[in-house]
């Protein structure tokens, strides 16, 4: 909003302009006593000014800025670019699959994962619940972890495994570049690392949907969840469904409500998803399951296959990343760089 | 809705129900898992029944000798059931336990149930249920072995469209009931799978996929994959592969050399285990590591 249109009387709005005093923020910059100086009024008047001037401005946040876009909430595309220069990763552990990613999983996105049974998508999950509560120290959220495990892949054993071998990277990271991080390396501990992770079991697809209603609330409580993982969002809509219309009605509100929360609360979602074959042209073809309907449901998709005996990550569809391919390996450890193509080279 | 307190699981790890050897137990980390299904792939005779109702029978033990302290049930769809395999089993069991087992009889805590098709099967789990809940045992049953899943699902079905849509639909509906009831009652279960050949070797598409850890599977020198396809494999947690082959020992004689292969678990890593069957059971051997 422009000074022009401040409540004051017409003389101090020409005072204003004239000495160059053209916005909000200018006169918000500005101390009281050069604001009486330049405008020549005295003090009281320019804090009256001030006041007025400031309150309009708050005015203008709480409704976002209403000359710029007619719809409460909403943003322009500037601001929205720069909001994404400092957006969030949440790192894969993986300096391949996180390179091709832009530095990680994306949070204010939906991000879905596919393959084949054994491919890791578990042990993806497991890492990025892991991962998500890195330190900011380290370059880490620090946050929380929901896992919906519709499943029951999830085992505490290697939750913990990977958790300890996160926190050994982390203290030898410390080790090596910076001596001053002593202090808060102890902070971190396996069982925190449990304690961190919000685990839900659902065992059906009414009991998965109502979990996600419900999980507005739980945020609201809970604010440093930063990742939510279904592991895996398809397992129940695969039983049970005779009418395939109900089906896709139900999945694409779901999809909705998981992507709303992405953006309230700044969280990434991540959907593990199976595969399945696909009948084109007397052809049979794998793909992603729950249908084409579903494939737009995700800002992001990430189809996980074999190569030989390497595991890639491939990027499928993304509006921001160009489809590229990585490998990644599943080790004792968790997911990491593979080995197997520096082998090949030292060959 | 709460979440569940990861930290509550004795000694951080999930409760496992031993198989009956020390060797196999440290292989799979303890045993088979409580509230998760682990599949036994194999052809015929390379001893997927063995293995099973070793694990039933062991489920009686104590936790501190790597039970369960509950009994099991044992669902056979490949008749007959081997009740004098049992009662072998069951009596080496009580003589290498006998401090335990002094005036109870093993097999008093097996309960065995045939059933003949899909749609049997699925009738049959609310009469589980009921089972689980009602039990006036000695011991309450946290086991279920389905031997085998296979052989459910192999006769009733034509290879069309609808039939396999109508297939996979009750694979998951299988498999959901098997994992609600796993997760509400701590049940560690046990689902075996026969193999089908792989004709003309590997053929690229879809039935050559790589599922799991090993490129390829070999029993009796023929290259086999796991019957029932890529829906059942989305089906189950974890996927074990035991495998059957001729092979010479260092005296130059032929013997068969059963392995038993982890093809994918969230909990274990890409290893395999040489076992061998005898009268008392089925056990791991040591092996150095290759």
């Amino acid at each position: 909003m422009e000074v022009g249109m401040l409540p004051i009387s017409a003389s101090k709005r020409g005072k204003l302009l004239s000495t160059g005093y053209t916005t909000l923020l200018s006169i918000s910059r500005a101390s009281l006593a050069d604001l009486a100086r330049d405008l020549q009024v005295s003090e009281p008047e320019a804090s009256e000014i001030m006041k007025c001037a400031s309150k309009t401005s708050t005015l203008d946040l709480s409704n976002g800025t209403h000359n710029t876009t007619v719809v409460n909430g909403g943003q322009t595309a500037w601001a929205m670019l720069n909001e994404e220069k400092f957006s969030l990763h949440i790192t894969t552990s993986c300096m391949d699959l996180d390179n091709i990613l832009g530095g990680g999983i994306n949070c204010k996105e939906v991000t879905e994962i596919g393959g084949v049974p054994g491919i890791g998508k578990t042990q993806i999950g497991i890492q990025l619940a892991v991962n998500v509560q890195i330190p900011p120290e380290y370059g880490g959220l620090g946050g929380k972890a929901i896992y919906i495990d519709t499943e029951g892949s999830f085992m505490v054993e290697r939750v913990l495994q990977i958790a300890e071998a996160c926190i050994e990277d982390m203290s030898e990271y410390s080790n090596h570049f910076r001596k001053d991080l002593q202090a808060s390396e102890v902070k971190m501990h396996p069982d925190s690392i449990l304690e961190n992770i919000f685990y839900f079991r659902v065992c059906s697809y009414t009991e998965q949907i109502a979990l996600v209603n419900y999980l507005d609330k739980f945020i609201t409580e809970h604010k440093d969840v930063k990742i939510i993982i279904i592991d895996s969002v398809t397992f129940h809509f695969r039983q049970d469904f005779d009418d395939m219309a109900l089906r896709t009605r139900l999945l694409s509100a779901m999809a909705l409500k998981l992507m709303k929360l992405a953006s309230k609360f700044c969280l990434a979602v991540v959907l593990l998803n199976q595969v399945t074959t696909k009948h084109i042209d007397g052809s049979f073809q794998l793909t992603l399951a729950l249908g084409d309907s579903w494939s737009h449901s995700c800002t992001n998709r990430i189809i996980l296959f074999w190569n030989g005996n390497d595991r890639h990550a491939f990027i499928d569809k993304s509006p921001s990343l160009k489809s590229a391919s990585a490998q990644y390996s599943v080790t004792p450890r968790g997911i990491r760089n593979s080995t197997s193509c520096k082998r090949i080279k030292m060959m | 809705m709460k979440p569940e307190n990861l930290l509550q699981n004795i000694h951080l790890r999930t409760q496992k129900c031993s198989v009956g050897c020390p060797t196999l137990n440290h292989f799979l980390n303890g045993g088979v898992p409580c509230n998760s299904i682990t599949e036994l792939v194999a052809e015929s005779g390379s001893g997927k029944t063995q293995f099973c109702l070793q694990l039933a029978l062991s489920a009686q033990l104590p936790p501190s000798h790597g039970g369960l302290s509950a009994s099991s049930l044992y669902i056979h769809s490949e008749f007959p059931f081997p009740i004098r395999r049992l009662r072998q089993l069951s009596l080496a069991l009580r003589s290498t336990y006998p401090h335990l087992f002094r005036s109870v009889d093993p097999c008093d805590s097996v309960f065995v149930r045939g059933v003949y098709s899909a749609d049997e099967f699925v009738q049959l789990i609310p009469i589980i249920e009921l089972h689980i809940l009602n039990s006036k045992f000695r011991l309450p049953v946290r086991v279920i072995v389905v031997d085998s899943i296979a052989a459910l699902f192999r006769s009733d079905f034509e290879n069309t469209g609808s039939d396999l849509r109508r297939r996979s639909s009750l694979f998951f509906k299988i498999s959901g009931a098997l994992k609600s009831l796993a997760k509400r009652y701590g049940l560690a279960v046990m689902v075996t799978n026969q193999v089908v050949d792989m004709i003309g070797g590997a053929c690229p598409g879809i039935t050559g996929m790589r599922i799991g850890n090993l490129t390829e599977l070999y029993s009796s020198g023929r290259q086999i994959c796991p019957a029932l396809g890529l829906a059942w494999a989305n089906c189950v947690n974890s996927r074990l592969f035991l495998s059957r082959d001729q092979a010479v020992n260092g005296n130059g004689e032929l013997y068969q050399r059963r392995r038993l292969c982890v093809v994918f678990a969230p909990h274990l890593p890409a290893s395999s285990c040489d076992i061998v069957i005898k009268g008392e059971g089925v056990f791991g051997v040591e092996m150095q590591q290759a």
